[in-house]
């Protein structure tokens, strides 16, 4: 039982990353109907931004940790957020009236040129977060091990994401963006500015994959420039699983894909534990074809 | 048509010249990857060779005749291997040294021994190269089922009684923790734990938790210096202190900069030893003349086995007393035993593969630095 509740706490860890990732690709999906194959990359260079920054304004020597970590976080965020609106603007405003096709295509090729930019200007070595920045303090309760920091990481995937339900739930920009969503042709004539609401989509959905990246990076310290693609591909499956388009839907993903993962290594086999967690998504969607949450019918791409 | 005039005067000028010389000195093939993603280790490969056939050539070269190395880039690449391997077929050469990658060396194999041209591999570990009946073909690096025997011989050494064993799933980490599984269940040491993890990921904590509940007295992970580094970090962030011991695709300084120095410290793995840890006088001699004729240590174990490759065969054309190769891979096969090669004793078995203890244990210490285990 012991062993049951740490490998969910595992899984929830892990998770909270998946759910944050995956809501860059579910608000770009929900207002765009485009899969940004290059939302993984963005995570990237969330952890490569952070690394540089901590390492070259020592913030946490000068601020201590929690400021310093604050500041850090809201610095990378707000340059990712701004990588993202220029993505935008760059590689899909150009074919929004295009075939749906050539966007998804466009977006491949965005991946590759970023991963490789920052090949290029890092290398191709492991790069690695200096150590003892973190408090390294392990929380004991009820023999359960878990380290301050996955708890740290848990709690602030969840108030991101609650934060941005609030923020598209219950403000009004918020609802130009949902009525975006729905039908773009109708908010248009509402008066919604419809191309504002997609840059803004740009800034929000990176702001949070670069947030996460900085939180893999503090967190497991090794990053290097290919790993955007095996987050990218897991937080997608968790916007699938969860319902594309749904916000609370990428969120319910990301974390049940985390548990599911880990439940399914400890308890039947490490070696498959992927095929366990797409087999639970193909189940899923046979039951569910729009996935956990989602109510419209994802149609295309 | 000038221009091919003129190539045509250099060729030939360069094959009268070759012959001239063919005469006075005994040539020694080196095939190695002067270009391509390996070509630190076919420069450093070339450098220790030329040095050593420098050395020998003041000590009287061999069979009285000076020595000449004549070197071919094999580019890493099998193909481009193939070509060098023809070309230096023609050149007259007595032997071949040469090469690194498994895959270029296998490229070759059927060229020199069709041709006749004794062969002396010096990275490629694969098990397939020498079962394959090649009269003419040898290597001075160890076979990758070595490293599974070293595996198992040395948790043994150091009393471990229940052992886990993790792999990555590449061909190589799965080969060799099947290979330290066997010997392992044949000795009757407890394996409590046999499974992959998925490399690339991040987070191995699900796998480290189900490691611990398994409750081994040491973990043999048999993969890549990426997952090595993170399963030792989240090892002490667990607050587990079972010991780990790795193969060789662990013996990298990147492993330490992941782990963080404290976790990393206490961490055992298998090598073949570094260039700087060859303890002979012999090695010694000759690593402070490469310092001073390069400026540097050589790059890695693999050009230094490069340089054994070099030795062996000029012993074989010396003690066969000719440069017939036949007359030689029976000396190397039969007569050579116990030579004080460079990375330590050299004997050849009947399949070509070298005999004796290649690989060394490794801990890192506090510092963060490989220490070699006496």
């Amino acid at each position: 039982m012991e062993e049951f509740f740490q490998q969910l706490t595992n899984g929830l860890a892990v998770g909270g990353i998946y759910a944050l990732i995956a809501l860059g690709y579910t608000m770009v999906y929900g207002v765009l109907k485009l899969i940004n194959f290059a939302h993984g990359d963005l995570f990237t260079y969330g952890a490569y931004l952070g690394l540089t920054l901590l390492t070259s304004l020592a913030l946490t020597d000068r601020l201590g940790f929690v400021a310093g970590v604050l500041v850090l976080a809201l610095m990378v965020m707000g340059l990712v957020a701004v990588l993202g609106a220029i993505l935008e603007r760059a590689a899909y405003r150009p074919l929004r009236e295009s075939p749906r096709l050539s966007a998804v295509v466009s977006a491949l090729g965005a991946s590759i040129f970023l991963q490789n930019t920052l090949m290029l200007i890092y290398g191709a070595r492991f790069q690695v977060y200096p150590d003892h920045i973190l408090p390294a303090a392990t929380l004991n309760i009820f023999g359960l091990y878990l380290p301050l920091m996955r708890v740290l990481i848990v709690l602030a995937s969840v108030v991101m994401m609650v934060a941005l339900y609030l923020f598209i739930q219950k403000t009004k920009i918020g609802t130009a963006i949902r009525a975006a969503a729905i039908d773009q042709g109708a908010a248009r004539l509402m008066g919604i500015d419809v191309n504002r609401v997609i840059m803004l989509v740009f800034l929000v959905g990176p702001a949070l994959g670069g947030a996460a990246g900085l939180m893999v990076g503090l967190y497991y310290g090794q990053i290097n420039f290919t790993m955007g693609w095996v987050y990218g591909m897991k937080a997608f499956t968790a916007a699938i699983l969860g319902g594309i388009g749904n916000i609370p839907g990428a969120m319910v993903g990301g974390l049940l894909l985390g548990v599911i993962e880990a439940l399914g290594a400890a308890y039947i086999s490490i070696a498959w534990k992927d095929a366990i967690a797409f087999c639970v998504l193909i189940l899923i969607l046979i039951v569910r074809p729009t996935g956990l949450l989602g109510e419209r019918v994802a149609d295309k791409v | 048509m000038k221009q091919k005039l003129l190539a045509l005067a250099v060729a030939v000028g360069l094959v009268v010249g070759a012959a001239a010389q063919a005469a006075d000195t005994v040539k020694i093939g080196l095939m190695a990857p002067l270009t391509g993603s390996w070509a630190s280790e076919g420069q450093g490969m070339k450098k220790i060779v030329e040095l050593l056939a420098e050395q020998q050539n003041a000590k009287g070269g061999v069979l009285g005749k000076q020595i000449e190395i004549v070197t071919e880039d094999d580019g890493g690449d099998p193909r481009t291997a193939s070509l060098a391997a023809q070309r230096l077929t023609t050149k007259g050469v007595a032997a071949v040294v040469g090469t690194y990658g498994s895959s270029v060396t296998e490229a070759s194999q059927a060229i020199y021994d069709e041709a006749k041209i004794p062969q002396i591999a010096n990275g490629s570990t694969a098990i397939r190269l020498t079962e394959k009946g090649f009269k003419h073909f040898f290597r001075t690096a160890p076979r990758d089922d070595e490293q599974g025997r070293m595996a198992a011989q040395t948790i043994d050494k150091l009393g471990f009684k229940t052992v886990a064993i993790l792999h990555d799933s590449t061909s190589y980490a799965k080969g060799l923790a099947d290979e330290a599984n066997a010997l392992l269940k044949k000795k009757g040491t407890n394996v409590v734990f046999f499974d992959a993890l998925t490399p690339g990921e991040r987070d191995y904590t699900t796998i480290l938790t189900k490691l611990k509940s398994a409750n081994p007295d040491v973990v043999l992970f048999t993969g890549y210096f990426p997952e090595a580094g993170l399963l030792l970090r989240q090892k002490k962030d667990m607050n587990w202190k079972v010991p780990f011991i790795g193969g060789d695709a662990t013996n990298n300084s990147d492993l330490v900069k992941i782990a963080g120095k404290e976790a990393a410290e206490g961490y055992y793995f298998l090598s073949p030893p570094q260039p700087q840890d060859l303890d002979t006088a012999d090695a010694k001699a000759f690593l402070a003349g490469y310092q001073k004729k390069y400026n540097e240590m050589p790059a890695s174990i693999w050009a230094v086995l490069a340089g054994d490759g070099f030795q062996v065969m000029v012993a074989g054309i010396a003690g066969a007393k000719s440069t017939d190769s036949a007359k030689i891979a029976d000396y190397l096969h039969k007569d050579l035993k116990g030579y004080a090669g460079l990375t330590g004793s050299l004997s050849f078995d009947a399949k070509g593969d070298r005999e004796g203890e290649v690989y060394r244990v490794y801990q890192v210490d506090a510092e963060g630095k490989f220490i070699m285990q006496k």
